[in-house]
């Protein structure tokens, strides 16, 4: 008899057994009549012979094994019934933890595809990311990962690839596309154990240089295969253009693969070619990203302190003491940290912490609706006691019923956990989530998911499920009426259980409170430009194409005068890069003459720029059409940068016409540029960030000729859009002059500016979206566990309110009775959440901005939220017992 | 009579359940009610097995494949499951054997001779 038939096919091992028994007793009533006993005597006999027969049959049937699942079915189904006759409570029950549980899956997928995302390289938890200097991660030239590949002997490979930051373009079928492009050293695939699907890859040489002849070999990622070549299963050797020069293709990457971050679009990976200057350590050697490979059971640590070492050797070769003292120093990290942005990491840690509490607050106040229940139940459980049921199994079977129930709240919980992922992703942009998760339920996410219905059931129902089962049952059964009453203690513990919830919820109320008010502050920063009806587009520039012409003339000027023709469109102006955009930033440092030490943001920006945003100056002028490469080369400023030359508000004025760099290439002859006029500050990079030094420059007079052009020009620009309806209306035929202008800006991202604001605010956006949803729902679960106990408490003492309306208690006194008891739950609850709150703080401290963790107003606002909940909780209840007919009252049971 | 029976009866030791049963399955297939006659009646009448005991038992030894079981008609022409021996249940068997042998010798070297009852 297996389990399997056990479970399912009960009827048939138990028919067979009676049979044997019954083949048993008849053979023995046989013998005994043989030997001469009447009919009636003889069965008489071989029964009394035999025993009792069911205490047979069940201690047989427990030799088949198994008698656990059979208990445990029939736990389950009681549960059911169980479930069945009471719906509302199973209703609460399951739909309180399906929201605890809802919450943490949600939170679990997101940190699951952001955070444990697995890379797509053979053990990548060896692979480790390589940077010079301390604070600073510093690209490293060649001849310092010469000296570690030939002196470390942590790695079994040191690879290293050049970032780049302008746009590439390949030329596939049908269309040119915009591709990724990343340059590696031949040693990178084989580094991270990956091997290309189809042919060779990218050679290896000894120092993986390209050898002249191979430099124009590419190797392509399978999105780039398919979508750009159809899978030709015959590409390997054929010659592909990319920025218009020929590569022969020498390999497809597998099905998933990306490199340096994750990218679903078209990658490439071409190889490095030696430059002379790689032989040396001057400040325009080629810098590269070092990642290596660490020999099995060796240490991150141990790596670390071994290339340390090597590295104070190899700084010495620096002849620049700044360059010799940044460079002694390394950063090595696990690759996979490498790629996760710091901010959001610890965002989504501090969220995960967020819904962590309110899956507690649900689980209490689920184990407070058992422990209720578990009153009502109390005759039923003290029955079975008396029946012979042990305490064993009477724990067990409450616990099926947890389990039970935690698990129908899980179902309903990872649907609402996917349903709110997928509804996230389709919310207007400017609600949306600053985080795309697939919602999924993987492996990993599964495995959670069973832990949380676990743990769930234990926490919930193993504490009423004791108590029930320790209960003595005798009194239980005596007493019998309804109004038995529970014991001074377990009122006591459910009114800690609310006392927790209500505390609980407060911390959450309370972070959320001081995120929102963060965001407040931070919306109402004056940013120092406009935001209302700007729309922004972010170019995809050809680069290549762009180096080989004057784009200021060719491509910018008649885009701008194309888009300014558009009708809706006020003003329009270009910028390297739009306030609080990041997308690409220019930092210059200069080095001698005026402003010398000061690192500035570097921008070419077109006149009409100003009156896109509406920048203020302070002093002198913004560029006009006049500033022409013809003109006297020309620069604005802004207050930051100025201050470092007038200190004083009423100098501003002094530092207009002093001379700064030279744009020309030319060292021998430099034409030194004129400071013309003096802007506001406005915040660059983030709204809770100060204002960098800036320095802006016409951007007709950055020419081809100029030694700022291709870093300015040609690598990134934003296009600004003032329009006078709403910017959402003139997204289209903003794109359709775009592709006029040049068929690769179709490519160009375009948003509205206010939309980059809010994505700047990234993280306290992300914290506090989902702080609301869960402070919201913790507030909903406490207001409801309060609701619960209160109505509980008077509907066990209907009796009491009759005795006390007889006596002449007026309806208030019984109002103000219950009113009390809520209040006293209440206060103790914002005592202990102040408490809890004052302790949690450091969670969300790292996220504030013009408020501080221990904000008193926020903290009054909470405790007056939950007091005005806790007192409508408490006023049904306590309108009921004020409802209380003595007469009725006092004559029940 | 049957008081005496039951006076000289002997509990049985844990575990000699299982060799007693597959010793009577060695001379044939046997239902229940068969193999506790046979035990009762090869030991004198003393040993007799509690169908509560021998019923687990036998189910016990049929999962773990000692034993099979076949439904059949008995010479009275009643039908009853009978139980045999598998190869691998009179492996089992030999090795208790071999073990009882084993027991009772060093048992019986720590008793010594019964010693003369004293007049």
């Amino acid at each position: 008899m297996s389990i399997w038939q056990r479970l399912f096919r009960p009827e048939e091992g138990k028919a067979d057994l009676d049979a044997e028994i019954e083949a048993h007793l008849a053979m023995a009533a046989a013998d005994r009549r043989e030997r001469g006993a009447g009919q009636e005597q003889a069965n008489a006999e071989a029964r009394r012979e035999f025993g009792n027969v069911a205490l047979v049959k069940e201690v047989t049937r427990g030799a088949w094994g198994g008698m656990w699942l059979e208990r445990l079915a029939q736990d389950v189904r009681y549960a059911l019934r169980q479930l069945r006759r009471s719906p509302g409570f199973a209703a609460s029950v399951v739909g309180t933890l399906a929201l605890g549980i809802g919450a943490a899956t949600a939170m679990f997928t997101v940190v699951d595809h952001v955070l444990l995302a697995n890379l797509p390289y053979a053990h990548p938890a060896r692979l480790v990311k390589i940077n010079e200097g301390a604070e600073m991660r510093l690209l490293v030239p060649y001849l310092d990962i010469a000296a570690w590949r030939e002196r470390a002997r942590s790695f079994e490979g040191i690879a290293f690839y050049g970032e780049r930051k302008d746009h590439n373009y390949i030329e596939g079928r049908n269309a040119t596309t915009q591709v990724k492009l990343t340059q590696v050293s031949g040693n990178l695939f084989p580094v991270l154990g990956v091997a290309p699907q189809l042919g060779p890859g990218l050679k290896d040489q000894p120092e993986s240089f390209a050898r002249r002849g191979e430099t124009h070999t590419v190797v392509m990622n399978d999105v780039a295969w398919r979508s750009l070549f159809g899978a030709d299963p015959v590409i390997l050797g054929k010659v592909v253009r990319v920025d218009d020069e020929p590569y022969t293709v020498v390999g497809v990457m597998p099905r998933g693969f990306f490199f340096p971050s994750a990218y679903e679009l078209p990658q490439l990976w071409t190889p490095i070619e030696l430059d002379p200057k790689d032989q040396g350590r001057t400040f325009d050697a080629p810098r590269y990203t070092a990642v290596a490979r660490l020999k099995y059971g060796v240490s991150l640590a141990t790596a670390m302190a071994e290339l340390q070492t090597i590295q104070k050797q190899v700084a010495r070769a620096y002849t620049d003491p700044d360059d010799r003292k940044d460079r002694s120093q390394l950063s090595l990290e696990s690759y996979g940290a490498s790629l996760q942005d710091k901010s959001t990491t610890k965002a989504l840690l501090t969220l995960t912490a967020a819904a962590g509490l309110l899956w507690l607050i649900a689980c209490v106040n689920a184990t407070n609706l058992l422990l209720a229940r578990s009153t009502v139940r109390q005759r039923e459980m003290a029955m079975r006691g008396a029946l012979g049921a042990s305490r064993g199994r009477l724990i067990q079977q409450l616990i099926v019923e947890g389990l039970l129930l935690s698990g129908m709240a899980a179902a309903f919980g990872t649907a609402l956990a996917m349903g709110t992922i997928v509804l996230f992703s389709h919310l207007p942009q400017m609600a949306r989530l600053p985080i795309e998760t697939p919602a999924t339920v993987n492996l990993h996410v599964l495995v959670v998911l069973a832990a949380l219905t676990l743990a769930s059931a234990i926490v919930s129902s193993a504490w009423p499920a004791f108590l029930a089962a320790r209960s003595p049952i005798e009194p239980a059964l005596r007493q019998g009426g309804q109004q038995s009453g529970v014991s001074r203690s377990q009122h006591r513990l459910r009114g800690g259980l609310v006392i927790s919830e209500i505390a609980m919820s407060l911390a959450l109320l309370a972070a959320c409170g001081l995120l929102l008010r963060t965001l407040y502050a931070l919306r109402h920063v004056p940013l120092g430009f406009r935001t209302d009806h700007i729309l922004v587009a972010n170019m995809a520039v050809p680069t290549y194409r762009f180096t080989a012409l004057n784009a200021a003339d060719e491509i910018y000027e008649p885009l701008l005068e194309r888009v300014q023709h558009l009708p809706g469109v006020d003003a329009a102006g270009l910028m390297t890069q739009v306030p609080l955009g990041h997308t690409f930033t220019v930092m210059l440092g200069l080095a001698d003459g005026p402003g010398a030490g000061i690192t500035s943001q570097f921008k070419a920006v077109s006149p009409d720029l100003q009156r896109v945003f509406g920048f203020r100056m302070l002093a002198g002028r913004y560029f006009n059409a006049g500033d022409t490469a013809a003109a006297e080369p020309v620069v604005v400023v802004n207050r930051s940068f100025a201050r470092a030359f007038a200190p004083k508000e009423q100098d501003m004025g002094k530092v207009i016409g002093m001379k700064l760099l030279s744009l020309s290439r030319d060292r021998e002859n430099p034409t030194p540029t004129t400071i013309v006029g003096i802007l506001d500050d406005f915040h660059q990079r983030a709204v809770g960030e100060p204002s960098q030094p800036e320095i802006e420059v016409s951007l007709p007079q950055v020419t081809r000729g100029s030694r700022f052009y291709d870093v300015l020009e040609t690598v990134a620009m934003d296009l600004a859009v003032r329009t006078q309806r709403s910017p959402d209306e003139m997204v289209s035929s903003l794109g359709a002059a775009l592709r006029k202008a040049s068929p690769e800006l179709a490519d160009s991202n375009i948003t509205t500016m206010d939309q980059i604001v809010e994505d700047s605010y990234g993280s306290q956006m992300l914290a506090a979206r989902l702080l609301e949803i869960f402070a919201g729902s913790a507030l909903l679960l406490c207001v409801a566990g309060l609701y619960g106990l209160l109505a509980y408490v008077v509907s066990q003492r209907t009796r009491e309110m009759g005795v006390r309306f007889a006596l002449g208690a007026q309806r208030g006194d019984v109002v103000w009775l219950v009113m009390r008891q809520a209040g006293s739950l209440v206060l103790t609850g914002i005592a202990a959440g102040t408490a809890l709150a004052f302790v949690s703080d450091r969670l969300v401290r790292g996220y504030l901005f013009g408020v501080t963790a221990h904000d008193g107003w926020t903290l009054g606002a909470v405790a007056a939220v939950l007091i005005v909940s806790g007192a409508l909780a408490a006023y049904l209840p306590a309108r009921r017992a004020a409802g209380v007919n003595p007469v009725e009252a006092l004559r029940a049971d | 009579m049957a008081k005496e029976t039951y006076r000289n009866r002997i509990e049985l030791l844990q575990g000699t359940l299982d060799l007693l049963i597959l010793e009577t399955l060695r001379w044939g297939a046997q239902h229940g009610y068969g193999i506790s006659q046979a035990i009762r009646a090869r030991s004198g009448e003393v040993l007799q097995v509690e169908t509560g005991s021998l019923y687990p038992a036998l189910h016990r030894l049929e999962r773990q494949k000692w034993i099979v079981s076949q439904w059949r008609l008995t010479d009275q022409n009643q039908r009853a499951k009978f139980y045999d021996l598998t190869a691998e249940g009179r492996e089992q068997l030999f090795r208790d054997r071999t073990k009882w042998e084993a027991m009772v010798q060093a048992i019986a070297g720590v008793l010594g001779p019964l010693p003369e009852p004293e007049a």
